[in-house]
Order: C-alpha cells, then structure tokens, then sequence
C-alpha cells in the first residue's frame, strides 16, 4: 500500500514537473515565433523593396537599349547619307573631279576635316557651342550631324 | 515518464529562424576614360592627267617631295565609307560604355 502511495506520489511530481517544463518551453517557442514573424515581416518588406528595385533596373535597361538603338539608326542614316552623296542622281565624282578639280578639292577636303572632327567627337571629344545649337543645314557637320548636331532637325 | 516527457518537450521545439543578408558591395572600377582623340588635318590633292605636271611643280615650289600616295576615285569612296564605319563603331561603343557605367556605377551611389 506504502509502495502503491510512493508511486502515485512519484508519478503526481514528474507530470507536475513535466508540465511546468512543457509549459517553459512553449513559452520559449512563443518567443522565437514572434521573433521569427518579426524577421519575416522584415524580410517580406525588403523582398518587395528588391522587386521594386528590379523594376527600376529594368525600366533602365530598356531605355538604354532605346537609345543604343536610336543611336545606331541615326549612324545608319549618316552612313546612308554618305553613300547617296557619292551617287546622287548617277554622280561620278571621279569625272567631277576632272571637270572641275579646283573646286572637289576644296569640297573633299573640308569634308576630310569634317570626317575627322566626327571620329574625335566619336572619341568622346565633347561638342563646341556652334556644334550644339546649329540648326541650319549651312551650320551643321554633314558627315555624322547626329552625333555632332544634336539641335538639328533635318529638313 | 521523464524521459517521454523530455523528448516531448525538448526534440520537437521549434527552430529559429535565421535570415542571412550579406551584401558586400563591389569595389568600383574607376577606369579613366581615354582622352578624346585630337587627330591632325589631312590635305588630299586631286591629281589628273591635265594637271600632274602642275601639282608637282607646286609640290615642288612649298618643299614637298614631288610623291602623291593615290587612290582611285572608287577607293576613295570606299576610304570614306570605311572611315565613317569605323567612326560609328567607335561611337556606338563609346556609348555602351557610358550606358554600362551609368548603370553599374550611377552618380547618386557614387556620392555615397
């Protein structure tokens, strides 16, 4: 009867004991869930923070592939215009430059310098005043005015 | 009935959570751009039939060797146009460089 009490006892204190421990470590995971909500909170607002930063990059890719591309046109053009200046209308620049050779020569070599003022602008060189705001076809650099008049609007 | 009630109570408690961040951030590179490139005036002279003996005679006359390094009218077409592509390469590249550096080294970071 004595053994039969003790083990009562015995088992009444471990199931005691056992539910405070219990109890202790729900408090304990209480804790770390709040913790963690905490973090994914956290997290949550820096991920859409990464997704709004990837939009921004994006917009940016694109508008710098728009304007590479615009760029690479606009030189197309130039070097489309080149070639309609050499055949225009069946020209023939070699019989031109028999005929009237003063003349070509004054023409081949200011577009010489014209030509070689566009490579330095390609080069990074940056555009004078007069290159910047010529709007007129007498004022503009007829090699390559896109890159060397950005204010003309050919007419 | 202790030993249940510590793997109850201690093996399936839950975990913390850990979140790890580590951002460092890339040394800029910094590479000068190259300076822009100044070239010299080139002078082309239109030689013909009619007036070669003239050209060198005033070649002659300035203290110029009387030598023309020649191009037919159709290769100096083609030198323009070669030379127009090339600037236009340079150009284009010269741009995607700038784009690449806006883009990976823009200004507001810089002034961090």
């Amino acid at each position: 009867m004595l053994s039969f009490r003790l083990f009562f006892i015995g088992l009444l204190i471990s199931a005691v004991i056992g539910a405070g421990a219990y109890v202790m470590k729900l408090q304990r995971d209480n804790v770390i869930l709040k913790e963690n909500a905490v973090k994914l909170e956290s997290a949550i607002s820096e991920q859409k923070q990464v997704i709004e930063n990837q939009k921004k990059d994006f917009a940016e890719i694109l508008e710098a592939n728009k304007k590479i591309n615009e760029l690479v046109n606009n030189l197309k053009k130039d070097l489309d215009d080149l070639d309609k200046r050499f055949s225009k209308k069946d020209r023939d620049i070699g019989k031109l430059a028999i005929e009237r050779t003063g003349a070509i020569e004054r023409v081949i070599n200011k577009g010489s310098d014209n030509a070689t003022r566009c490579i330095e602008i390609a080069s990074g060189s940056p555009l004078t005043e007069e290159e910047k705001n010529a709007t007129k076809k007498s004022e503009i650099n007829p090699e390559c005015p896109s890159i060397a008049n950005p204010a003309y609007i050919p007419y | 009935m202790l030993i249940p009630l510590i793997f109850l109570t201690n093996c399936s408690g839950v975990k913390q959570l850990s979140i790890f961040k580590e951002e460092v951030k890339r040394q800029e590179l910094n590479l000068e751009k190259p300076t822009p490139l100044q070239l010299e005036q080139i002078k082309w002279i239109i030689i013909t039939s009619e007036n070669a003996d003239e050209v060198f005679k005033k070649m002659e006359e300035q203290g110029l060797d009387p030598v023309l390094f020649g191009l037919t009218d159709n290769d100096y077409q083609l030198i323009a146009k070669n030379f127009a592509q090339i600037r236009n390469q340079l150009k284009i590249t010269n741009d995607i460089l700038d784009k690449y550096k806006e883009y990976y080294e823009p200004k507001e970071k810089n002034n961090d």
